[in-house]
């Protein structure tokens, strides 16, 4: 146990061995996405790069924070914090039915929380707790799936009322990793996608109508190109027009002339895919997949299967966001109005995915803990 | 010891899964990615872009498919159309708070009342109309009030890119789309779900041309008003109908009534001395009088308490040529006489000019005609008092006269087949001896102004008294003139008519039809022959110049007593 000498290191240690490579990655990203709103906005730093930059340093000190603290105090808040977002959620419903339409976020005052986004970080949190608990061979059996299987099921179900698809997914496909992280055995995994597979016909019944037509659109968007086809068909427009090396920055004309929506937030991409072409668009993927890598390789090297599970599931979660929206604005997949993470413009995203790199680099500074399964030093 | 083993190893061996299970998760991400980058190059390098943007383009240009067609000029140019556009209904019964719905609502529409709108948001009704045809930017503005209650209902406004121009052809329509006015009015059913716009024989062109000459003039004259047509002679189509002061069909509620006030087809005037035009052609038609005959105008005609006098008196015989030239009332009613009641009503109704005409629209006016036709009345006919016509009327019966004797009605209509049927009213050899005398005018009598250099203008002017409560007024003139080019083979009728000119310094004080309705004729056949493809001509070429003659003396046995006795 004499190894274990170090093992409540000062915060000015944990400082010193704090992965500062990873966070120049993620400085490095989050100011492509401030070049890129300060061209959104025809050269302005108003009326997006501006707070982006201030969002950003806020979100920065917090994921300081987060890395900072003990991750067996991250382990023990599992529940709570998935409860408390639970909570929050389940405010959205009930506030949210006196607006119009879609209510998605919650009004602090100060700050514009969409409970759904900090969701997504509390089942991780949750089942990564629940995991913990077992190793790979009791997880898979199914007596010990019911529980976590309500943990992803009941955010779904409240984020599908608001209504939104996109999200439930992500949360849905999140989960479904921390499932095969944690155990769950490939015929399981078979079941539930045979069981989705039969579901489909049914629920395509209470499928808003908007919803449908998204998929149709998907499906063809040269269909309907001046209706809800003409996001995706301006987009790829926008991003075969960029060419190899791209119009330059500031000289984007799909984008500055407004031909391409949402170039602050969804479509962002594709912007820059116009000023810096190809070559700029395969560097932000491969930027992205640095990141990515790097928590994964966090999670490999991590010894307690609770840090493991807590790394990778953020990985996933923060690989869903790019992939799903790069996908999107090439229309390989339906437009589902997810954002690029530490790009797009954004409060709630730009603050959860710090907060996930926060947790990833708790994970780092304390992979070498053995933690029993109540969250105590083994 | 052995169950530890065997318990470390088995440990070891989840570790394993877990890990291994963690790198074939990062496997399957990067494969994502690749695919995401390899879409990428596809979009960029191979460029499939060249089909997104065709398809693009194709589907932009395709016009929205609207419940009323458009109405388009006879080169296609577009006179009226139909936007699609959003108007606001709200269900009172969804709305909460009207008063404070009222008051946004009214932020952003601020031609609305805010107590109208209040009250209409309080009704205890299930719907109730808030404002028709809102732009985007309204429609966008209300939507983000984001108030409950509130909802669009896609509609059609008429629009008439061209406003004013062809305000009193087209017409316009009410707010659902029916058709009040003009063209629009009249082939309402044939507008309505037709998928080909309705062609009209006018050309733009020449309605801009025609407008702008004679806006021009009745400013210079202090006219009241005025009006112009242009009709192709052999077709009847008219190619251009301009009424004075006019108004924009896209807010016909706005414009003051007179100027709705069609003067081309609604109003009926005594035309005055035009009118000598079927005077004669009855005349050399029935053989009452023949181009040599003369006639004597050496003093005014008292008949009861009527007085033909002549404009500017010869006092002297004069020739059959030579009254049409010197626009003599005298000659003419004269030769009216030896026409006779019975043949001169008989022909002005073959000429179409005692009934209403066909022309496409519903602002129409019966002529004016005497109730008993008696001598006097014939007499007055001559010289174009005592009957009331449109002006439509008038442009039609001389184009009649001067393209070969055969009527056909006056359409605003594009023609499928030109010169189709029509009824001879005139021999060839009338319609030829009229084109020379309405030649001679514009060569050297009342008409000169009206003379375009090279495209054989001929013509007639008009000068009559304005009657006012039953008595003629000096000052209040109704001056046109009615030209035809080229005389030789007339292709077009232009008539122009000003209402109440006042003299001028540079008219020595005359309001004649020869000064102030005359120049406007000239001045519309030079700029819309060109455009009408039609080639000046030489005047002084030998065939013209015999086209054309007209002997002015008279015959030696030809009523006039010898000079000698």
């Amino acid at each position: 146990m004499a190894s274990f000498g170090d093992a409540q290191p000062t915060i000015r240690q944990k400082l010193l061995r704090l992965n500062w490579e990873l966070v120049l990655l993620i400085v490095l990203t989050a100011s492509i996405g401030f070049a890129m709103l300060y061209s959104a906005a025809n050269g302005n730093f108003d009326p997006w790069a501006s707070r982006q930059i201030s969002r950003f340093s806020v979100g920065l000190a917090m994921m300081l924070v987060v890395a900072l603290i003990d991750i067996r105090f991250w382990l023990r808040a599992s529940y709570p914090i998935y409860g408390l977002c639970l909570a929050l959620l389940a405010a959205v419903e009930i506030m949210g039915s006196i607006g119009m339409g879609a209510q998605r976020w919650l009004d602090l005052g100060f700050f514009q929380l969409q409970p759904s986004e900090v969701m997504k970080i509390a089942v991780i949190l949750a089942l990564a707790r629940y995991f913990h608990g077992f190793d790979v061979d009791e997880a898979g059996r199914l007596r010990n799936l019911w529980i976590p299987v309500l943990i992803v099921v009941a955010p779904i179900a409240l984020v599908l009322r608001q209504p939104d698809l996109g999200t439930a997914m992500v949360v849905a496909m999140v989960g479904g990793s921390m499932f095969w992280l944690g155990g769950a055995r490939l015929w399981q995994f078979g079941v539930v996608a045979a069981g989705v597979a039969a579901a489909v016909p049914v629920a395509w019944q209470f499928l808003h109508a908007y919803q449908k037509q998204r998929i149709f659109t998907f499906l063809n968007p040269e269909n309907d190109p001046l209706g809800s086809g003409y996001h995706i068909l301006q987009s790829k427009i926008a991003l075969g027009s960029g060419g190899m090396f791209g119009k330059g920055f500031l000289e984007g004309t799909q984008s500055h002339l407004n031909f391409l929506p949402e170039k602050q937030t969804d479509f962002i991409f594709t912007m820059l895919a116009e000023e810096f072409g190809l070559i700029g668009g395969v560097g932000l993927i491969a930027l992205y997949g640095l990141l990515i890598a790097y928590g994964i390789f966090i999670a490999f090297r991590c010894r307690s299967q609770f840090a493991r599970l807590l790394a990778m599931g953020l990985s996933v979660n923060f690989f869903l966001y790019v992939f799903i929206n790069i996908a999107m604005v090439m229309g390989i997949l339906p437009v589902v109005g997810v954002p690029l993470p530490l790009i797009s413009y954004g409060g709630t995203a730009m603050l959860t995915v710090l907060i996930g790199f926060g947790l990833i680099m708790s994970c780092w500074l304390h992979r070498d803990m053995h933690i029993n399964r109540r969250g105590g030093l083994a | 010891m052995i169950r530890r083993i065997k318990m470390e190893s088995t440990k070891k061996q989840a570790i394993e899964t877990a890990r291994n299970r963690l790198l074939i998760g990062g496997a399957l991400m990067a494969a994502a990615f690749l695919v995401v980058g390899a879409r990428l190059f596809d979009i960029v390098v191979l460029n499939e872009n060249e089909d997104l943007r065709r398809a693009a383009a194709r589907d932009i240009v395709r016009p929205d498919i609207m419940a009323r067609a458009d109405i388009v000029d006879r080169n296609g140019i577009l006179l009226a159309t139909s936007l699609p556009t959003a108007s606001l209904f709200a269900n009172p019964h969804k709305v909460s708070d009207p008063a404070s719905a009222a008051t946004r609502i009214v932020e952003v529409l601020p031609d609305l009342s805010e107590e109208v709108v209040a009250a209409r948001l309080s009704a205890d009704k299930g719907f109730v109309w808030l404002r028709r045809n809102l732009t985007p930017t309204q429609q966008f503005e209300i939507n983000r009030l984001g108030i409950p209650g509130l909802d669009f209902e896609e509609e059609e406004r008429r629009v008439y890119p061209h406003g004013r121009l062809a305000g009193h052809i087209i017409g316009f329509t009410n707010v659902d789309n029916a058709g009040l006015a003009g063209i629009e009015q009249s082939m309402d059913a044939a507008i309505s779900g037709a998928k080909e716009p309705l062609k009209l024989s006018i050309d733009i062109r020449v309605q801009q041309i025609v407008r702008q000459e004679l806006a021009a003039q009745i400013e210079k004259f202090k006219a009241i008003g005025g009006g112009g047509i242009v009709l192709d002679v052999r077709t009847g189509e008219v190619i251009s109908m301009v009424s004075l002061p006019d108004f924009d069909p896209n807010a016909p509620a706005q414009a003051p009534d007179e100027t709705r006030f069609n003067r081309i087809t609604l109003g009926v005037y005594e035309l005055g001395s035009v009118f000598k035009i079927f005077n004669h052609a009855i005349a050399l038609e029935t053989g009452a009088a023949s181009m040599s005959k003369s006639y004597d105008a050496t003093k005014p005609i008292k008949i009861s308490r009527f007085r033909i006098s002549d404009y500017h008196p010869e006092n002297r015989w004069l020739t059959v040529p030579e009254i049409f030239k010197l626009s003599s009332n005298i000659g003419s009613a004269k030769m009216a006489l030896d026409i006779g009641s019975e043949r001169q009503r008989k022909y002005l109704g073959h000429l179409g000019l005692l009934r209403r005409t066909s022309i496409e629209l519903p602002e129409q006016s019966m002529p004016m005609i005497p109730a008993r036709w008696r001598e006097i009345n014939t007499m007055t006919i001559s010289y174009g008092h005592g009957i009331a016509v449109s002006p439509l009327h008038l442009a039609s019966a001389v184009a009649a006269t001067v393209n070969g004797g055969i009527l056909r009605p006056a359409t605003l209509i594009r023609a499928k087949t030109p010169e189709t049927g029509g009824v001879q009213v005139f021999s060839a050899e009338t319609s030829d001896k009229m084109r020379r005398l309405l030649r001679l005018v514009v060569e050297n009598g009342t008409g000169r102004n009206a003379d375009a250099p090279g495209y054989l203008v001929g013509g007639k002017t008009g000068t009559a008294e304005k009657q006012v409560n039953g008595s003629y007024k000096r000052n209040a003139l109704i001056s046109s003139f009615v030209g035809v080019f080229p005389a030789t083979d007339p292709r077009f009728v232009v008539y122009i008519m000003i209402d109440e000119p006042k003299g001028i310094r540079e008219s020595f004080g005359y309001a004649t039809g020869g000064w102030t309705a005359a120049p406007v004729v000239g001045g519309v056949i030079k700029r819309m022959a060109p455009l009408m493809g039609i080639k000046p001509l030489d005047e002084t070429a030998p065939e013209i110049v015999r086209a054309l003659n007209v002997n002015l003396t008279a015959g030696p046995a030809e009523g006039r007593p010898n000079a000698t006795n």
